[in-house]
């Protein structure tokens, strides 16, 4: 794919009609809505239905979308965040089983060290919950926009740097403080 | 998956006193450092491996796009016990109650559970008769509101809802849709 996918375009292509602009949309931005859902502790139930109840609220809402098409990203990500929101609120309103918050790692077989990539995955889910949040938006694939990422935490835009660069540091932090390096594949 | 990433931080992160290194364009943030840069991703790396979206969460994205509704009005989730309610009140004591507004008719809706099933009981207002499309993920169910704007609905499958009214007033209105809420 392009280094930018023009969203306007998807946006235009998919309210005239055109599924192959929404296709568009989803491979785009599909990775961002669903990792805000997590981000927030929902169950993989639960982030299937925020993302679809998103996907089904831009579907309803494209023809209206006249101005801010380049702002599909942050429409997205404000509206799954308001979502998993709303699917916390009533989850204990219904007394519901809070379920699985965050995806388990392969639990570690005893004899062999566990891979990288699941130390980092377990070190991620025990970081402070702000932390762990941002990092989790920021995981996805392709990464967001720096408003992407405000909108789905709901950030101020200017102090998304900063706050990144500090989860980043307590999360190299507490890699190291288990002996990983975090990037010692390649050294 | 960043494709120049990797060459990018070769050059620098042993050091990480090279000048700061413009990460790959897809990235989106400008003058990532080379360290942060790679760790983000390794995070992508193990979030692609461990929690990706799962097939059927694209797949219901997609088909999103033929629930679309040409030339209908939406009325707004304007209110939503399940959420507004104060958080002191007492869990569970009652059915969920919406209310959905659009700038003609306002649909007031209460969702009782039954087990894995919902159950709605709604008013139009004013109070109208009309068809209403129930849509749902299993499909669409359609029943009728009376005179007095009443309906019912039983046995809907959880997950994302949304009413269609088809207004029997005359002349002929728009319909309405409600914003879609997850039940």
């Amino acid at each position: 794919m392009g280094a930018e996918i023009d969203a306007h375009d998807l946006v235009q292509a998919a309210a005239a009609g055109d599924s192959h602009g929404w296709d568009g949309l989803v491979e785009r931005f599909g990775a961002l809505v669903w990792s805000t859902a997590r981000a927030y502790g929902l169950s993989p139930d639960e982030g299937a239905d925020v993302a679809q109840t998103t996907w089904l609220r831009l579907a309803e809402q494209l023809g209206g979308l006249h101005d801010g098409h380049d702002r599909i990203g942050v429409w997205l990500a404000s509206t799954a965040r308001q979502e998993s929101l709303r699917q916390l609120r009533t989850r204990v309103a219904d007394h519901a089983d809070p379920g699985q918050e965050e995806p388990a790692a392969p639990a570690a077989a005893t004899a062999t060290p566990p891979e990288p990539e699941v130390m980092l995955w377990r070190v991620l889910r025990d970081l402070p919950e702000h932390c762990r949040r941002l990092l989790r938006v920021l995981s996805a694939v392709p990464p967001p926009e720096q408003e992407e990422l405000a909108a789905a935490l709901d950030l101020k835009v200017a102090d998304v740097p900063a706050a990144r660069a500090a989860c980043l540091e307590e999360f190299r932090y507490r890699m190291a403080s288990i002996g990983i390096k975090a990037d010692a594949e390649d050294s | 998956m960043p494709r120049t990433l990797k060459d990018n931080l070769k050059k620098n992160h042993l050091t990480g006193d090279g000048p700061p290194v413009t990460s790959d364009p897809s990235e989106g943030f400008d003058m990532v450092n080379p360290a942060d840069a790679q760790l983000l991703d390794e995070l992508r790396r193990a979030a692609s491996q461990f929690d990706p979206p799962p097939p059927a969460v694209v797949e219901a994205a997609r088909s999103s796009f033929t629930w679309r509704t040409i030339d209908a009005e939406l009325a707004a989730l304007v209110f939503d016990s399940g959420v507004d309610r104060p958080v002191t009140a007492l869990r569970g004591e009652g059915p969920r109650l919406m209310t959905f507004s659009s700038s003609g008719l306002d649909i007031e809706v209460e969702v009782a559970n039954l087990g894995s099933r919902r159950q709605l009981v709604g008013q139009l207002v004013p109070p109208q008769a009309a068809d209403i499309d129930v849509r749902h993920a299993a499909g669409t169910t359609t029943i009728q509101a009376d005179q007095l704007g009443r309906f019912r609905a039983d046995a809907i499958g959880s997950g994302p809802v949304s009413l269609r009214c088809r207004l029997a007033a005359t002349p002929p209105a728009r319909p309405v849709v409600t914003e879609w809420v997850p039940l």
